[in-house]
């Protein structure tokens, strides 16, 4: 393991650590408003300062993070979880099966991502309850985001079908279904951790772009993506640097994701 | 032994071509009697593989065409449906490949694989799955402990891969066992070793045998009879003996001449380096 592998791993630790030791290391409930100490400055009682309505932005940087960094793995398992199934079980069986769902992975793969996700999110009431808006931002990403590790996990099925353990499997007179669980599916493990791997960091940006433009985690409960949103009205970075911090995080953990996923590549290699 | 009075185990006779291209086997015609061992040789593309797939009904029908017929415990293999080809698959015809660590799956235990071929035609108890896996690692010479079975393909030696392969296919007592270059992926002492295993299984079992191969010499001494299909067709069929003392076609020939010889140094006699 190289020196920036192991620094990217130091950092998702700790990042990780203290998103789940929130609730020590906060000075209040990410919820808390300190009504006489709104869009204050970083002080030794709130390190981060507060935000217009006086909530401690430290706070809510812990607490989105922990949504953030929960929400994006949940989502990249339930999108890998649809690509092997779709895109594994139609490269094991191959012909019609394949082609129908490599037609329906193109129509998916060709509509423009983000403005899908914003569609999808819009046609849903804005005044959906926080936990609500976790987990239907969580579906959004999930369900929408499995076209390109399905297309390889059809690739990776297609060629585990023409191996010669599978032939021989099947010359032992085992079924299709065993032969699928039993011999393809344990083998396209490592496809499957790779492009679960390779989402994480795609859902942090997603998140965050949803975030943004007020169509992800709902308010009160913070995430990243409505921590940045608090940069829309920044006029100059020079005068309040601290309400960077969301946004430096955000590029260390997908920094850090990109990094460790090279390790694994090489591993793999 | 072959008896030619009774019945053939398997008589076919197939023509195989894929899609666009001309005809890999050309009306190829054989029998295999019970408990016989029948030795297939060609080079590399004479179609000996399409012809194991053939039988197994494992060529891919959307890009192939099979025509004729193969009998097998009197019914057309042909006409049956996958249904029931995969009921005789490893229970009546068994398959051994060339590459054992290739054959075996990566990603499962010794003990999973053969649990899986196990199952795929009996249901008894845990404890009778076990019986039958310990029966058929001896059978092939390998130890039939935990450790064993505990262990991963890619921690085997190939001749260990092998003797598993075959351990797999002995399972469920087929009457015919395809060994499809079975040997040509392991050393020399190795494939002698596995050689005589087969020849084992063959007087022990009375399973009859499949054994192609392109290497003449090597099917030397576990054939009875020897099969010699050139250019998608059988040229020559005799036995053992007769294939190596009077080989009538051209191709056979030159595949006897091609058998590496050996100067004697105490006379001047040539010897042909088979097993015979």
């Amino acid at each position: 393991m190289s020196l920036w592998q192991k620094l990217a791993c130091a950092a998702l630790v700790l990042v990780v650590l203290a998103s789940f030791a929130a609730n020590w290391l906060a000075p209040a409930g990410y919820a808390h408003q300190y009504r006489e100490a709104t869009d204050a400055p970083p002080s030794r009682t709130h390190w981060l300062g507060t935000d217009e309505l006086g909530r401690d932005r430290f706070a809510r940087v812990l607490y989105g993070t922990r949504i953030s960094l929960l929400l994006a793995p949940a989502a990249a398992l339930l999108s890998t979880l649809l690509a092997a199934l779709i895109g594994g079980i139609a490269g094991y069986l191959g012909g019609a099966w394949k082609r129908a769902a490599m037609a329906v992975t193109d129509l998916f793969l060709s509509l423009p991502w983000l403005f899908l996700l914003i569609t999808a999110r819009a046609l849903l009431p804005l005044n959906v309850s926080p936990l609500v808006s976790v987990m239907v931002t969580f579906l959004l990403l999930g369900l929408l985001g499995w076209t390109s590790a399905a297309r390889v996990l059809c690739a990776s099925a297609a060629l585990l079908r023409g191996s010669d353990f599978v032939r021989q499997a099947r010359a032992a007179g085992i079924n299709g279904r065993r032969l699928f669980w039993m011999h393809v599916l344990p083998n396209l493990k490592p496809v499957l951790f790779a492009q679960f791997w390779i989402s994480i960091p795609v859902f942090i940006l997603s998140e965050a772009n949803l975030g943004i433009l007020g169509l992800g985690v709902a308010e009160p409960m913070p995430s990243w993506g409505s921590l940045l949103k608090e940069l829309e009205g920044l006029v100059s970075v020079g005068e309040e640097p601290w309400k960077f911090v969301p946004l430096i995080l955000l590029v260390i953990v997908v920094t850090s994701f990109q990094i460790l996923l090279s390790r694994q590549q090489e591993v793999a290699a | 032994m072959a008896d030619g009075h009774t019945q053939p185990l398997l008589s076919a006779q197939i023509s195989v071509c894929y899609a666009g291209k001309p005809p890999v086997l050309r009306d190829v015609k054989f029998e295999i009697q019970r408990g016989e061992v029948l030795g297939l040789v060609g080079q590399s593309g004479s179609g000996k593989s399409t012809l194991a797939m053939s039988i197994l009904g494992l060529l891919d029908k959307k890009h192939s065409h099979i025509e004729g017929e193969i009998d097998f415990h009197d019914s057309d293999l042909l006409k049956l449906s996958e249904r029931e080809l995969r009921a005789l698959r490893g229970r009546a015809i068994a398959l051994v490949l060339q590459s054992p660590l290739s054959s075996l799956n990566p990603a499962l235990k010794i003990r999973t694989q053969l649990k899986e071929a196990w199952r795929a035609h009996a249901s008894g108890s845990g404890e009778d799955c076990i019986h039958a896996m310990r029966t058929a690692l001896q059978n092939v010479s390998l130890p039939a402990d935990d450790d064993f079975l505990r262990k991963y393909p890619s921690q085997m030696s190939v001749g260990q891969a092998q003797r598993v392969l075959i351990a797999m296919a002995i399972l469920h007592r087929p009457a015919l066992l395809i060994a499809d270059e079975a040997t040509s992926a392991l050393d020399v002492i190795t494939q002698s070793e596995i050689l005589s295993l087969f020849r084992e299984l063959n007087r022990s079992t009375g399973m009859a045998i499949l054994y192609i191969s392109h290497d003449l010499a090597s099917v030397a001494g576990i054939c009875d009879r020897i099969a010699i299909l050139h250019q998608g067709a059988i040229v020559e069929c005799g036995t053992t003996q007769q294939i190596f003392d009077d080989p009538h076609h051209e191709y056979t020939q030159k595949l006897m001449a091609a058998i590496p010889r050996i100067q004697s140094s105490a006379g001047n006699k040539t010897h042909a380096a088979t097993a015979r």
